[in-house]
């Protein structure tokens, strides 16, 4: 009971904060909410009606009222940009954002958790400082770079992945031949973005997985004569787990912007690419919507964790 | 009982990343054999930034790529090629200088897409529906009435003497069939097939506002030759893989930067120059001191050598400002603009006239050092700090800040600043000058202190004899690169890239009310 009222006390903090950004740009708050596009737009009887709609003549804690009743009903703004409701363009392109993103956190958390277990596993070998050595280096790069190495490398010289977008448009697919048009479109990317996370979920595994190593318990595994990969993965890597899966938590909020700049050298049509559009048209109004949804998911993401909590380690279940 | 032998770790990430591999593999497979040949013709342009709308007058960004992809399903009554005003849907006109009306002869071999006759009709619709629901870059004040004279005769009063009509409302605004539009009272919220029956030589298949990607297919019946390509994409690709897309042949047209443009000529491309449509300028606070009087800005023209900022700055691809604002390739250009050629020597001299004397290397009045507030957004950041260098050297103190966009733009709308750059396009059509030097908004000179300039701004406008018009722009020129409420700096060059199988060009004065994209339609019929 009490972290559902922590969430909803940090709810309103972002929605608060959302709020109040625009109203506190230098220029008339009708322009800075809703852009420059407004300056083409706005007749007076809009900008009456906006006026009114906003409460823009009444005292802030009214115009905050107004906020709040406008959201409830679904309104997050409209963008003269795009002439249509925020909420609309951003869900439009939320998918996108998830199939990539979804893909390259799951990819890089499984892969970097096996690697870390085996790694840590072994630690001192020379497989595990190859491993060790290897992925530093490959971590060290940003994704946007990687992506922009692998663009280069398999779009642009042999050309057999697609230079950019998550669709060949008018290609005339459907059903399989369209899926696979998807993943093709959405290799790349995946890929960039992919090794840009591994390297920390599996420097987390590995070093969680050393400590624990170190515990009693593996001695007593040991000694019950329990074949070395139960050990490895049942008892050592399941107690390894969770700084990963808060990582991953972490991740899964920052996911709606986390793939900003690959989504940008990709052209990939996500949140990220849409936050970058609306940056360059200065369209407020889709900022505050991709800001709200990124506030949003981290806020759903702490959760689903909170949950998961428990379940990877029933000691929690205790501590409280 | 688990299996006896366990996986080395490398064994276990084969395992993992093999499967991917493998489907990779596959990919690649299904789609090396892809290019099957088609028997539709088909063209893609490619654009960095995609989504401009849905294609109809009213849903369409508010932007010239909007407006072009629309214009491929509705026409307007008159059009431009390269050269010349061309008939359109009305096949022929004339003024009548009495009444200050136009008489348009309209096609009457004109069908709607849904199979509708056009008629005079349709046009009278939409000069009347406009005055409720005003098309995004038409005055419709500017129209006073319009009747049909017959089924294929309209005649247009103006409400005023109106020089570019034919560039501002008969060769920009849309028609569009009154039996669709004349029950659709919210035309912003108006989708969907119906939207889109235009006269235009295509018709839109779909549009996709994630992808960013529109299909057009050729309108069979159009009352031209048949449209050249039977399909028509634009598709959306970053604006770094543009000239990849070209030299692959996965686009047909695009934009392209500059410094790639040897390359693309010698992979066979074609290229093609834009004529110059924008400007960066210096704006003066002349409500401050020493801007606020002629000397003082002509001082600052004399020692920024704009020839070299083109160089440093711009790598070369651009022409240098003229202070007369048009472009010295624009028909309108006023070929003894007056130049102010660099000169510092000039400079100091213009200032040393204005009570400031040189100390130290820094010009002071009255003990004060003059020190100016140079603001710009930080897309302009190499060119302030270019002006920053020159203008130090004769003896201008600068100070100079990148800030954001917006708070720029506030500063300069409230007069809280001394010097700043600013961008701005619509070069072609000398109409827009009012705009931006007598005009309210914050990328306007807002200079109202010669009467002379502010009547012949007014009295251009008015003229509808061409060879008179053409002089009274001239004398703007001439004054206003007298005055130099703001300055010139430079035009950037732009460049596209196609492959020549349409050829591709710029239209006079750019594309309706001067879009300077090479997508002009015609190009797509004959």
């Amino acid at each position: 009971m009490r972290n559902v009222v922590t969430y909803i006390i940090a709810f309103l903090l972002i929605l608060a904060l959302n709020f109040l950004l625009p109203r506190m740009l230098p220029g008339d708050p009708l322009m800075a909410i809703y852009g420059n596009e407004a300056l083409i737009a706005m007749t007076p009887e809009l900008e009456a009606h906006l006026v009114e709609r906003f409460a823009l003549d009444q005292p802030l804690w009214q115009q905050f009222g107004a906020y709040l009743a406008a959201l409830v009903q679904g309104d997050a703004g409209y963008s003269y940009y795009y002439n249509s409701p925020v909420l609309s363009v951003v869900l439009g392109r939320l998918p996108w954002t998830l199939l990539l993103v979804g893909t390259a956190l799951i990819l890089s958390t499984l892969l970097g958790i096996v690697l870390g277990i085996e790694s840590g596993w072994r630690r001192g070998t020379r497989r595990d400082k190859s491993l060790l050595a290897g992925l530093m280096a490959v971590s060290g790069f940003p994704d946007f770079f990687l992506g922009i190495l692998l663009l280069i490398g398999f779009g642009m010289t042999l050309g057999i992945f697609p230079l950019s977008g998550a669709i060949t448009p008018y290609s005339g697919l459907s059903g399989a031949p369209l899926v696979l048009d998807v993943l093709h479109h959405l290799f790349l990317p995946a890929t960039a973005l992919t090794l840009g996370y591994l390297g920390a979920s599996y420097l987390l595994t590995r070093n969680t997985m050393i400590t624990v190593l170190k515990n009693p318990y593996m001695l007593v595994a040991r000694a019950k004569g329990l074949h070395d990969r139960k050990i490895r993965y049942r008892h050592a890597g399941r107690n390894a787990l969770l700084p990963v899966i808060t990582r991953t938590g972490i991740q899964l909020g920052r996911m709606v912007t986390g793939a900003i700049f690959v989504e940008i050298v990709f052209a990939y049509p996500g949140l990220g690419y849409l936050t970058y559009e609306a940056l360059l048209a200065r369209d407020y109004p889709i900022l505050q919507g991709v800001l709200l949804i990124a506030a949003v998911s981290v806020l759903i993401a702490n959760f689903l964790v909170d949950l998961s909590y428990p379940r990877l380690d029933p000691r929690i279940r205790y501590a409280h | 009982m688990p299996q006896l032998k366990t996986r080395t770790p490398l064994q276990k990430v084969l395992f993992i990343v093999l499967p991917i591999a493998l489907v990779c593999c596959v990919l690649i497979i299904v789609y090396g054999g892809k290019g099957q040949p088609s028997e539709i013709s088909s063209y893609t342009i490619a654009d960095s930034t995609g989504d401009w709308g849905y294609p109809t007058p009213y849903t369409h960004y508010s932007r010239g790529p909007g407006y072009v992809r629309m214009s491929f399903i509705f026409e307007t009554l008159v059009w431009k090629d390269d050269s010349h005003f061309v008939p359109a849907l009305a096949r022929d006109w004339q003024y009548v200088e009495a009444e200050n009306a136009y008489i348009f002869e309209l096609r009457d071999d004109v069908t709607w897409h849904d199979g509708t006759n056009f008629t005079a009709e349709d046009v009278v619709f939409t000069f009347e529906y406009t005055k409720e629901h005003p098309f995004q870059w038409v005055n419709a004040s500017l129209v006073e009435s319009v009747e049909a004279v017959d089924e294929y005769t309209v005649k247009l009063y103006l409400s005023q003497p109106y020089a570019p009509f034919f560039q501002d409302v008969a060769g920009t605004q849309p028609i569009i069939p009154k039996h669709i539009w004349r029950s659709v009272t919210e035309p912003e919220k108006f989708k969907g097939a119906q939207a889109v029956v235009g006269t235009g030589p295509y018709t839109l298949a779909d549009y996709s506002q994630e992808h960013g990607a529109y299909l057009y297919k050729a309108y069979s019946h159009y009352y031209l030759d048949k449209p050249a390509m039977d399909e028509l994409e634009f598709v959306k690709i970053s604006e770094a893989m543009i000239p990849s897309a070209l030299k692959q042949g996965s686009a047909n047209a695009g934009d392209v930067p500059p410094e790639i443009v040897p390359e693309l000529e010698e992979a066979g491309l074609t290229i093609i120059t834009a004529p110059h449509a924008w400007n960066a300028k210096l704006m003066m606070n002349h409500q401050k001191e020493p801007l606020s009087s002629k000397q003082g800005r002509q001082a600052l023209a004399y020692a920024i050598n704009r020839t070299a900022l083109v160089e440093i700055t711009q790598r070369g691809h651009a022409l240098a400002g003229s202070p007369g604002m048009i472009p010295p390739t624009s028909e309108w250009y006023y070929p003894d603009t007056p130049q102010y050629e660099y000169d510092p020597a000039r400079a100091k001299q213009l200032l040393e006239g204005l009570n400031y004397s040189l100390e130290s290397g820094y010009f002071t009045k009255d003990g004060e050092e003059l020190k100016l507030e140079l603001i710009a957004a930080a897309e302009f950041e190499e060119v302030g700090q270019f002006v920053k260098d020159q203008l130090e050297a004769v003896g201008i103190k600068i100070d100079f800040k990148t800030l954001e966009a917006k708070t720029v733009d506030a500063r300069v709308e409230g007069w809280d600043f001394d010097l700043s750059i600013y961008g701005h396009g619509a070069l072609y059509e000398p109409s827009v000058l009012p705009r931006f030097i007598v005009g309210e908004g914050f990328n306007s000179a807002r200079y109202h202190s010669n009467e002379t300039l502010n009547q012949l701004l007014e009295a251009q406008l008015r003229e509808m004899d061409g060879e008179q018009r053409r002089e009274l722009i001239w004398q703007i020129q001439e004054i206003y690169a007298e005055d130099l409420p703001a300055l010139t700096l430079y035009y950037p060059n732009w460049y596209w890239a196609h492959d020549g199988s349409v050829e591709l060009f710029y239209t006079r004065d750019g594309i309706a009310i001067g879009i300077p994209l090479p997508l002009n339609r015609l190009a797509f019929v004959e």
